[in-house]
């Protein structure tokens, strides 16, 4: 019924202008932001998108001078509700940091205090600050908690912060911030951390709040599909410039950068398959401010550049009123036209799947049956600790079962926790299962690592999510992937060299990184020497934990390819644990979703992606962030999280947050009772429900793109 | 409709220390008209207006040009704000027809809206966010037939006319009442009818008994509104 337009009214809340931040190092002044502007009005959120170091934190932090004592601004102009913010005293600032300007970090302890209850830290803000009565406070803290939809927030509010969960803690940071009634809340990474399922609940809330409080938002990922969801505006930062800025529909429809367009060509989208893509990684990657090309910033990983982008530094300026682009040719490029260079690789490769539909599927290679890893808990009564009581157990895994056949890849989905990386920890003899069988190629491999045959050791490798922690830091690369080669015999001892200097080919490094130290090797380089070690000796089976989840997309986009190349090329069979969904449907044949320790549907990859869903897969991909703000996904959303693996509840375990059990007679009362039952779907496809299949085919497809 | 949702939020502020030349910018630069004056904890201590920054005549008259640059150069926001019982504030839970009678009363242009305890300032209402919502309470945003109907001051009329309307199934989008001007014994009761034409609406609103046609016309969402559904 208000008839005035949102935003746009008046003054923005915050203005940049040709901004620059500089950090003073060793090497002399490091500009990391130069040239950057931009404004938000009330109740407007402008998406901040770039890879990592592009100088998305630098930004944030410099508007509120919270740059460390290295960091300055060196140029440009913030007004904030009409006044400068350059040059104001520490003390004006902190004032207006307690009164207008709220932040919110990726990790929500750095605004908690772990040692103050909820409660009490949140009141601290109306108490000391604004002299309010301390029931008057507690009131409004509760009223603020309802208000970010936190679960019992009576109770949330005696508790310390680490008596909540990742995503209570983040809401509290984002009630608290709110309490002042900010004009301007910046968020740096705000969901993160969280589950997709805990994130999709946070964005929402976010979306709410700015439309209910005028909020003028600036928000900071590097997921593309956050940006879509939240953004009415979106700002690309490409090292340290702002490279394009437009409406949110139209940077996604109509990108004018090569910089944008490259990186959404490089991201897996959830409706394509296996079979179907190869992704279209940007090629090297971002340089140090310290080394800035001397034209355009983008000029070296350009597929347009030419010779006047060499010569000048291309300003941001407007194609059409809203869209800004800092490229010379945005006019004349033609996103729709681009075709990958002729060196990337080869194109889509057949699906690999060797037996089509009516030939026999080849013999599985793993088989897992009843599978248990389970963790002694020390029991919290008297009685435990004399021995006497019962004890407790934290079942990560409880009774998995699923065979992958040679050649295939399996990927596992789930929420943090539900037991993925003990999974693959017990299968890699890291952890000891608790019962239940596993056996790969005819071998039991029940047993730990240190009891393991060679020959088994070296059929079973593994890749981790962070390669630092595996890479020995004395060591060069060469000798790092000869270690496994010698170790295993897999070529004479005169052929190491070359064979490593093969295997760096591989993964597209060349012989130069053989001498190369980790510390010389970029997140993406370091990985791809973990994944040239773990197939160096040709294993039959690698494990893949998060492989791609700390890599940039454009990075991750190389890393995929390869990934799939290197398994197709060694026919190698594949488990590979991602939390992000559109990244398993890229690399699996098959997908297993699991949830509090044991898996709940299993099947094809196009099968777990289209109804027949169970529930859980139909919440998780209702949650997934997609970077199209053109796609409409069903509003569902789970309450909570997950609940403790050490107790968890009766007959099927999500019937806590499952939001269809009242398609059941009952709400859903045997549910609770009693444990659901396998059902086949057809084509190896199973789901652990209770509601009748025909009634889950019936429903709607959670993912919709506008035709 | 209360002062809550047409306030604007978020209002510029102004801390007392700072001189009268930074008020007088940021006012121009923002083009607003009052300045809400604010200690710690956005605590609402005074209003700058435009007049309050204008140098008194009798001012004016005794001081130089030089004189006039270092007053205005020493003058602090805090010496010039509207203070005291002279301040007005609303609350953002009070009707905008409240709002509207402090301003009237205390012929003034605009209200900082504050939140008791503390008075902690929450937004400003102004008088063009009072036409903003006259604007909407008139169905001035949407297209359709804006007709004045004149009726006898007794139970029942309203009803006459919204039956009459409601009967062929169109639909009324705003509705208002004033006692007509001069005339205690009768109303005046303005609507906004769509989904029908000229003609059937004039046949429908004369068969009314008693009740006369003051004005019909068709009106059209303003160029710079949302476009009409
Ligand atoms: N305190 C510091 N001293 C020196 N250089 C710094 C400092 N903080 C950041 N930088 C550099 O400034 C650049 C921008 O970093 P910034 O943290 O703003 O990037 P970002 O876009 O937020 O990255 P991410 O996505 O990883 O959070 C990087 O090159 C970084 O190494
Ligand atoms: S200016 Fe040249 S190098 Fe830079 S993005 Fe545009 S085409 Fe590429
Ligand atoms: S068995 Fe019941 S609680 Fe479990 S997923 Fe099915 S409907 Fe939901
Ligand atoms: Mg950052």
């Amino acid at each position: 019924m208000h008839s005035r337009p949102p935003g746009k009214i008046g003054q923005p809340v915050i203005r940049v202008d040709q901004l620059g931040i500089a950090y003073e190092t060793r090497q002399g002044l490091v500009h990391a932001v130069r040239e950057v502007s931009f404004e938000i009005h009330r109740g407007e959120t402008l998406g901040l998108v770039g890879e990592s170091g592009c100088g998305k934190s630098t930004v944030a932090y410099g508007l509120v001078n919270y740059l460390g004592r290295n960091g300055r601004i060196v140029r440009g102009e913030i007004q904030f509700q009409g006044q400068s913010l350059v040059g104001r005293s520490e003390e004006e600032l902190r004032r207006l940091r307690g009164d207008q300007i709220s932040m919110v970090f990726q990790d929500p302890m750095t605004s908690l205090n772990p040692v103050m209850p909820v409660g009490e830290q949140m009141a601290e803000v109306l108490t000391v600050h604004r002299a309010m009565p301390k029931d008057e406070a507690r009131t409004r803290c509760l009223e603020m908690l309802r208000r970010v939809y936190m679960p019992d927030p009576a109770k949330v509010l005696e508790r310390y912060p680490h008596q909540i969960s990742g995503g209570q803690q983040q809401r509290v940071v984002i009630a608290m911030a709110l309490l002042n009634n900010p004009a301007l809340l910046v968020m740096d990474e705000p969901t993160t951390a969280l589950d997709v399922t805990v994130e999709a609940a946070v964005l929402d809330l976010i979306a709410d709040l700015r439309r209910d409080f005028d909020t003028a938002i600036l928000f900071i990922s590097h997921n593309l599909g956050v940006i879509a969801r939240v953004s009415n505006r979106v700002g690309v930062m490409y090292a340290g410039e702002l490279v394009e800025l437009a409406a949110v529909d139209e940077l996604f429809a109509d990108p004018r950068h090569p910089y944008t367009q490259g990186l959404l060509r490089c991201l897996p989208r959830l409706g394509r398959s296996k079979a179907s893509s190869l992704l279209h990684p940007i090629r090297g990657r971002v340089p140090a401010p310290d080394r800035l090309p001397p034209g355009c910033v983008f000029e070296p990983r350009c597929d347009y550049a030419r010779q006047a982008c060499r010569a000048e530094r291309p300003a941001l300026r407007a194609l059409r009123p809203g869209h800004h682009t800092r490229c010379l040719f945005s006019d004349e490029i033609d996103a729709a036209a681009w075709a990958p260079p002729a060196d990337e690789g080869r194109p889509a490769v057949a699906d690999s799947r060797p037996a089509a539909a009516g030939g026999d599927p080849p013999a599985p290679i793993l088989n897992v049956a009843g599978l248990k890893t389970y963790y002694r808990h020390p029991s919290a009564s008297p009685l435990g600790v004399l021995g006497l009581g019962q004890t407790d157990y934290v079942k990560a895994v409880d009774n998995v079962s699923f065979a992958v056949p040679k050649g295939r890849t399996l990927g596992i989905v789930g929420e943090s926790g539900c037991g993925k990386s003990t999974l693959i920890k017990t299968l890699i003899g890291l952890e000891s299962p608790s019962g239940g069988r596993a056996d790969f190629i005819g071998f039991d491999i029940n047993r730990r690592v240190s009891q393991r045959d060679l020959a088994i050791i070296r059929e079973l490798q593994m890749v981790f999510q962070n390669p630092d922690a595996t890479m020995n830091p004395s060591y060069t690369v060469g000798q790092q992937i000869e270690r496994p080669l010698r170790r295993f015999k897999i070529v004479p001892p005169a052929q190491v060299h070359a064979e490593v200097v093969r295997l760096l080919r591989a993964v597209k490094l060349d012989e130069h990184y053989y001498d190369r130290f980790p510390r010389q090797l970029s997140g993406g380089e370091k990985q791809r020497i973990g994944i040239a070690r773990a197939f160096a000796g040709r294993p039959d089976l690698v494990l893949c934990d998060e492989p791609v989840s700390a890599l940039d997309v454009s990075v991750q986009a190389a890393v995929l390819n390869l990934l799939m190349e290197i398994q197709r090329e060694q026919n190698t069979t594949m488990l590979f644990i991602s939390h992000d969904l559109s990244v398993v449907r890229f690399l699996s044949d098959d997908v297993a979703v699991m949830y509090l320790g044991q898996i709940v549907e299993i099947g094809p990859a196009e099968a777990i992606y289209a109804p027949p869903y169970h529930p859980y897969t139909e919440s998780l991909l209702a949650a997934v962030p997609i970077p199209d703000p053109t796609v409409e996904q069903e509003p569902i959303r789970l309450e909570g999280s997950v609940p403790s693996p050490l107790h968890p509840p009766s007959g099927c375990r999500f019937h806590t947050r499952c939001p269809r059990r009242n398609l059941l007679p009952a709400g859903g009362q045997i549910c609770e009772t009693t444990e659901p039952p396998w059902q086949e779907a057809g084509g190896g496809h199973r789901l652990y429900c209770h509601i009748p299949l025909e009634t889950l085919r019936g429903l709607a497809p959670v993912v919709k793109a506008q035709a | 409709m209360l002062v809550k949702d047409y306030m604007t939020r978020h209002p510029i502020l102004i801390e007392p220390r700072k001189h009268v030349t930074d008020a007088q910018r940021v006012m121009t630069e923002a083009g607003i008209r009052h300045l809400p004056v604010v200690g710690d904890g956005k605590r609402l201590l005074g209003l700058v207006t435009r007049q309050r920054l204008a140098i008194q005549p009798h001012q004016l008259a005794s001081l130089d040009v030089w004189e006039i640059t270092r007053y205005l150069a020493d003058l602090t926001v805090a010496d010039v704000m509207v203070k005291g019982p002279d301040l007005h504030t609303i609350s953002p839970d009070a009707t905008l027809e409240e709002a509207a009678d402090v301003m009237i009363r205390h012929k003034i242009s605009g209200l900082p809206v504050v939140e008791a305890p503390g008075n902690i300032v929450v937004g400003i209402l102004t008088e063009t966010d009072l036409l903003i919502e006259l604007q909407d309470l008139l169905g001035a945003v949407d297209a359709g037939w804006r007709v004045v109907m004149r009726v006898p001051d007794r139970p029942g009329e309203f009803r006459k006319l919204v039956r009459a309307i409601g009967d062929k199934g169109w639909g009324i989008m705003a509705m208002g009442s004033v006692r007509t001007p001069k005339d205690p014994k009768h109303w005046d009761l303005i609507l906004k009818v769509r989904w029908c034409g000229r003609e059937e609406l004039l046949d429908v609103l004369r068969g009314i008994p008693d009740q006369e046609i003051v004005d019909l016309r068709e009106t059209r969402p303003p160029a710079a509104g949302p476009a009409a559904g």
